[in-house]
């Protein structure tokens, strides 16, 4: 997943992003806001974290100009404006939730998380369909109940399928979400990947939770159980 | 006493009967003294005519004729009279007229003496009375003294004064009345101005209107003008304060972010921790009072909140932040329900409480907001209840909350410092916080009333 920070404070950014790449997002930075604004408008993004008090452009104001260009992408508004009208103000703009600063990391890592399956629809944090359970907040994979031992990478490509379930997603879609910009562009190692995923939760080709639409890309086939 | 118009109407009405009452006096005496006069002069004719009439008999003693010119002195009972008399006092002639009359002596006249005296008749009647002693000289070289005198009744001037009286204070009276009718008008349209600013500032302070309009004759523009710059940079104060607050707020709370950010990165255990906790008590202590009331009951111009719309913004809002659960809302508004204050107090208020009730909820929230004491919503206080079908807050940390003030390194979990927030908009606003369970939903309910602005 490509997130979007943008913060204005170095140290701060620098030490969310981090965390965040330490998770297993790619991201994406800008200092301030007219740079926010143009990764915003012009970067593929899975969900935007804005300081509502930037310089140069307001926070407010790329979430309004973001929304008004029809990018749906979750966005999750840091402030330091702890009242009210400004949380109102950020989330009538567009803003999908929020987190008061000074936060800790596992709070804007739980909403990060909880605002992307929502994008996907899913209603809870727990994503079933068929005999796999994915548990988002516990990075846990299971079949039929039994844990599945997945690599960090692995994980992220099957989290990233699960959440979008039904979704053709293309090799390229994957490799730019989940690497950085500087990580080797080879798809080769998606399909690796992929083919190591479907081992782990598949030995006996039964589920076949994983499908290849040749020349398209990769869907997660099986149906969700959850309604929402 | 203490309107303006009623002083000037009392001055100015004293100050009419003042001038008015010494007009009369002055005009009656005037018009007495003149008509004494003519009086005097008549009798003094009269009592020319007297002389010439008399004529000395053989005898050398003065006598009258039979009859006089005079015709009101040959009718009886006339009005004037006339007599004469020897020094003595012995009465030698008498007019007809005062047939059955007996004119008073008088005093004593010297000699040459011209007289004029009032004097009353037996029955009561005043009279004017003019005395002449003269020493009447005979052909042959002697003299003999008389007395003459004529009086005329004043039963005819005396009403002929009080008719005059009678017409002046008519009059009089009626030109005051008039004044005084036409000056209270004239009061009411020099003091319409007044009135309208009143007017205005009532509806400054009911948020009808910005400003003083300014369509005010000359001697009130200053006032006006000043009254606006009052205005004016009392909400710029607020304004001001406001802008301050937000950068004290984003230039405290980023390095804060930071630093709890730099010390994640150390990972270093118990200093971690340690150093985490006071970084909290810092965040609390700046949250708590940077959410401080904005506005209060007082001040000088509270522009009123359209309730319904920001409530349904904060539900909309907090409809997303709590997506996965979707608490249900319900809203009853008072149709037009406005409050008194500041829009960011206003959902202060009602966003903790909200956003409390949407975390503790199982699936139901109620808001309702109504005017105080059944007053029209329009200009009344406001009691705002929110509840929840959650597990409600203990009688113990509701009472603590309620009694103690707020702690902050002792505030109840989760409902602290929006709660803590909300009581000390609600207590800056004058108003009070009563927390307790919901009877229909049986969770936490807390009931916010905010009194009406007092007036004027």
């Amino acid at each position: 997943m490509r997130l979007l920070v943008i913060e204005d404070d170095a140290t701060l950014r620098e030490s969310l992003s981090r965390k965040l790449i330490e998770s297993g997002f790619a991201v994406e930075q800008a200092a301030d806001g007219k740079e926010g604004l143009y990764f915003a408008s012009e970067y593929p993004v899975d969900l935007a974290i804005i300081d509502l008090g930037l310089p140069e452009v307001s926070g407010l104001d790329i979430i309004k100009q973001v929304r008004a260009d029809g990018h749906s992408y979750p966005i999750l508004i840091l402030t330091a404006r702890d009242r009210w009208e400004d949380k109102v103000d950020g989330l009538s703009a567009g803003a999908d939730d929020y987190v008061v600063k000074p936060f800790h990391f596992e709070e804007v890592s739980a909403r990060v998380n909880a605002l992307l399956r929502r994008s996907g629809g899913w209603a809870s944090s727990v994503l079933t369909a068929g005999p796999v359970t994915l548990d988002m907040s516990r990075q846990d994979v299971r079949v039929n109940a039994e844990p599945i031992d997945l690599t960090s990478f692995e994980y992220k490509i099957m989290e990233y399928l699960m959440v979008r379930a039904g979704q053709v997603i293309s090799k390229a879609e994957l490799t730019d979400r989940l690497y950085d910009q500087d990580f080797e562009r080879d798809s080769n190692v998606i399909e690796v990947f992929i083919g190591r995923l479907r081992k782990k939760l598949d030995p006996d080709n039964s589920i076949k939770p994983i499908e290849t639409l040749r020349g398209r890309g990769y869907r997660f086939a099986l149906e969700r159980n959850q309604v929402d | 006493m203490n309107s303006l118009s009623s002083r000037l109407l009392v001055s100015v009405s004293v100050l009419l009967l003042f001038f008015f009452g010494a007009t009369t006096a002055v005009l009656d005496r005037a018009f007495t003294e003149a008509g004494e006069q003519a009086r005097q002069d008549i009798l003094d004719g009269h009592l020319v005519g007297l002389l010439a009439a008399a004529e000395p008999d053989e005898t050398g003693r003065l006598v009258m004729p039979e009859r006089l010119r005079e015709p009101r002195l040959e009718r009886i009972g006339s009005g004037l009279y006339a007599e004469m008399r020897a020094v003595d006092g012995t009465v030698l002639w008498r007019s007809r007229s005062a047939l059955g009359f007996e004119i008073p002596a008088g005093a004593s006249l010297d000699l040459g003496e011209h007289r004029f005296t009032r004097e009353t008749l037996a029955d009561g009647t005043p009279l004017l009375t003019l005395s002449l002693a003269v020493d009447w000289e005979l052909d042959n070289g002697a003299s003999q003294p008389y007395v003459f005198k004529v009086a005329e009744t004043l039963d005819g001037f005396n009403a002929q004064v009080a008719g005059f009286r009678r017409q002046l204070f008519g009059w009089f009276a009626a030109v005051a009345l008039t004044m005084v009718l036409a000056f209270s008008m004239l009061l009411r349209g020099l003091l319409k101005p007044l009135r309208q600013i009143e007017t205005e500032i009532t509806e400054i302070e009911e948020g009808d209107r910005a400003s003083l309009s300014g369509q005010f004759p000359t001697e009130l523009k200053g006032v006006a003008r000043n009254l606006n710059l009052l205005i004016d940079s009392e909400r710029a104060r607020s304004d001001r304060y406001r802008y301050t607050l937000d950068n004290l707020a984003h230039s405290l709370k980023t390095p804060l972010a930071a630093m709890r950010a730099l010390l994640n990165d150390r990972e270093g255990g118990d200093f971690s921790r340690r150093y985490n906790e006071q970084i909290d008590r810092m965040d609390e202590i700046v949250r708590y009072q940077l959410r401080k009331p904005a506005a209060s009951a007082d001040q000088l111009v509270l522009v009123p909140v359209p309730v319904e719309k920001e409530v349904a913004r904060l539900i909309d809002g907090l409809r997303k932040v709590y997506r996965d659960k979707q608490p249900e809302f319900d809203v009853r508004i008072e149709k037009g329900m406005q409050f008194r204050g500041d829009t960011g107090d206003f959902l202060e208020l009602a966003g903790n409480l909200l956003d409390n009730a949407c975390k503790w909820c199982a699936r139901r929230v109620r808001i309702a907001i109504v005017p105080s004491s059944g007053r029209s919503a329009a200009a009344s206080g406001m009691v705002l209840t929110v509840a929840d079908d959650g597990p409600g807050i203990p009688q113990e940390a509701a009472d603590a909350l309620l009694q103690r003030g707020m702690r902050l390194d002792e505030s109840t979990p989760g409902h602290g410092i929006g709660l803590a927030v909300v009581k000390d908009i609600a207590r800056s606003y004058g108003g009070q916080l009563v927390i307790q369970q919901a009877a229909d939903l049986g969770g936490a309910e807390i009931i916010v009333s905010i009194p009406p602005v007092s007036a004027g």
